[in-house]
């Protein structure tokens, strides 16, 4: 029992992807391809909350990988990151009960298990490795794997395969030049450091830094890590793929993609940028403000122009993955911990956000909100669900968004950054507008015109869809009225970010054996 | 010298790399993405070579331990062959580390070049063009 409980950071990385190899070897036989996935998915699931228990009861965990200390690869799980994996972890439950009814069969049986793995494998290794090269390996598998699932066939067939193939080509792209820098930036960091393990990055950059002998190409570097991130959470110059990409992605796709994916972004940010070069920091936040600013404006303006109801959630997540910048540019412990309270609430409420609208679409057999309406009537669950996504998009009590938005502006005010939190404030207003007009645009007024458009199906929600519709609407209200325990973990991670000397400690102690 | 026609090669591919992603041409594009892909790996193996400093391998109980700093060669008149090294004889390299993060990088842009062709070939099935100013459906 307790051999086992300290190899929980491994487990996390190593069964998925033998469980996507597994995958492979089952297809012929769909049902034990099914529930064995589906099984696996929830064990991790507990696992990473056992994980974060640990964490938090035990202190930072270290997980070598062959023994080499910190000449080697090693796992971290501290409280970001059992954190991160835990949201991960359901959120990837959530969606892969989803898609067992949503995914069409064949696609589903072939390659989607497999891939679907291997993404939460590169999620998680993301997540807790202590290695800025492995994390450029995980950032390529949860690239490719993405990809494959982005093509993916859902039932219906809304979306045609050559805007998922179009899409695919500009996310690959942009994400590969995105890998490129990041390797030119890892590269260079290793030339001018001589480690790869972010904690000794850590060190070594502190120690120049207080000798007096960093170099300025460092500052060049950390510019170059905004790319990379910024690439992967979508934020300002590198936006263009994402309006694309989510809406063309079949449902469940899309609910990981702008729940968790562009979340490594910020997760990236916060690691790299609070652990590694704390000595730039004064140049980057100012940076990340601004973009982040723009990327608010932008996202919400062109929200409020769709008539596509995935491309109006995912320019939302354009807009509100803004706020999360936001948050991490003020860069106090108590914006940290409103930008950490603000993701996970994001998380929740927009993937469960792609989730509905999935329904609404298999529904309506449309994506244009033009051409529905009413559906208040005849699909009531989809009705509620979209009404407490949306509030807590827009930041409406007692939805979990509500919190995070209060106490984002609240330390935003605290740090006396008014202009930026007027901004920010401003475009709020938007979010409120562009989710209650697409509620009642779908949901309200007069039932479409049958004869040009079609009836609505009457086919119901099944069990597999409208399960984690409601957990996650559960999980939004219940942030919302009891936030105390989420955000005593928010306020221990930023602590942690502010203060990485535990997370230092904890690596390097280890010797080589 | 040798450092001088490195840097210059390198720099040329990231200049021929960025040229080619620029063009309409979408496979053109995707050389461009290997060629600037082969200029990366050229710059991590760069890492790897020291002038005069001191080379990172963990020797001994590796605290610390014997540390070498010259490149690692054949001399055929002191009877070195390498990897082959007689007992006491004083051996160069260069950083290993690179190496193992080149085969890497590597690898994963051999996948992911793979997967963009295959998608590339798609979608000329279904555009009937490989010009990149067509693919523009999802803008309207």
């Amino acid at each position: 029992m307790n051999i086992s409980m300290t190899h929980l950071p491994i487990l996390l990385v190593a069964v998925p992807i033998l469980m996507s190899a597994l995958m492979i070897f089952l297809r012929s036989n769909a049902n034990v391809q099914k529930w064995l996935n589906v099984s696996v998915s929830f064990a991790m699931m507990l696992i990473s909350i056992i994980l974060l228990l640990q964490v938090w009861n035990g202190g930072i965990q270290v997980y070598e990988v062959g023994e080499w200390g910190k000449y080697g690869i090693v796992l971290v799980a501290d409280l970001l990151s059992s954190g991160m994996v835990v949201l991960s972890s359901l959120v990837s439950f959530l969606a892969l009960l989803y898609s067992l009814d949503y995914i069409e069969g064949k696609s589903l049986n072939s390659t989607y298990h497999s891939l679907f793995n291997l993404l939460v494998a590169g999620l998680n290794g993301t997540f807790l490795t202590g290695d800025i090269f492995n994390m450029f390996v995980f950032f390529e598998i949860l690239l490719l794997s993405s990809c494959g699932l982005v093509i993916a066939n859902e039932k219906g067939g809304v979306t045609k395969s050559s805007d998922k193939m179009e899409a695919t080509f500009k996310y690959l792209i942009l994400n590969m030049i995105g890998s490129i820098v990041m390797l030119i930036a890892v590269a260079s960091l290793y030339a001018t450091v001589g480690t790869l393990n972010m904690a000794d990055l850590s060190v070594k950059i502190s120690a120049m830094t207080a000798a007096g002998t960093l170099p300025w190409h460092t500052y060049a570097i950390a510019l170059l890590f905004i790319v990379v991130f910024g690439n992967k959470a979508a934020i300002f110059p590198m936006h263009y793929w994402l309006p694309d990409v989510h809406p063309t992605a079949p449902s469940p796709i899309s609910a990981m993609l702008s729940g968790v994916m562009i979340k490594v972004g910020a997760y990236g940010i916060l690691r790299v940028f609070f652990l590694i070069f704390r000595d730039a920091l004064f140049l980057l936040q100012p940076t990340i403000i601004l973009l982040a600013l723009v990327t608010i404006i932008i996202g919400a303006v062109s929200a409020v122009g769709q008539n596509d109801v995935k491309r109006l959630l995912a320019y939302s997540s354009v807009s509100q993955i803004g706020y999360i910048f936001l948050g991490i540019g003020i860069g106090s412990v108590y914006a940290l911990t409103a930008a950490l309270v603000y993701l996970v609430n994001h998380a929740i409420a927009k993937s469960m956000l792609f989730l509905t609208s999935g329904g609404i679409i298999h529904h309506a057999g449309t994506r244009d909100m033009r051409q529905m309406g009413g559906m208040n009537k005849t699909t009531p669950i989809m009705s509620v669900a979209f009404l407490i996504g949306a509030m807590s998009i827009a930041g409406l009590p007692p939805m979990g968004g509500f919190i995070a938005k209060f106490i984002l502006f609240d330390a935003g005010l605290r740090a006396e950054y008014y202009i930026p939190v007027a901004i920010a404030l401003f475009f709020a207003v938007f979010t409120l507008f562009y989710m209650f007009r697409a509620w009642l645009l779908m949901f309200w007024g007069e039932t479409r015109d049958v004869e040009e458009y079609g009836e609505y199906s009457s086919h119901k929600p099944s069990l597999m869809i409208a399960l984690p519709i409601v957990s996650l609407a559960a999980l939004a209200f219940i942030f919302g009225v009891y936030a105390e325990p989420l955000i005593a973990l928010a306020q221990a991670i930023a602590e942690q970010l502010i203060d990485p000397q535990p997370y230092i400690d904890a690596v390097m102690t280890r010797v080589v054996r | 010298m040798n450092n001088f026609l490195l840097t210059l090669t390198i720099s040329i591919l990231f200049g021929i790399g960025t040229f080619l992603i620029l063009r309409r041409d979408m496979i053109k594009v995707i050389i461009g993405l290997s060629v600037l892909s082969h200029a990366v790996n050229l710059l991590i193996v760069s890492a790897g070579v020291f002038e005069n400093g001191k080379v990172p391998i963990i020797t001994g109980s590796g605290h610390g331990g014997e540390i070498t700093g010259t490149i690692y060669n054949d001399n055929l008149a002191e009877g070195i062959f390498a990897p082959l090294v007689s007992a006491g004889s004083h051996v160069e390299f260069v950083d290993p580390l690179v190496q193992a993060l080149v085969l890497t990088a590597i690898v994963i842009s051999l996948a992911t070049t793979a997967f963009i062709l295959i998608l590339a070939y798609r979608i000329y099935e279904e555009y009937g063009t490989t010009d990149i100013r067509e693919l523009r459906r999802l803008w309207g």
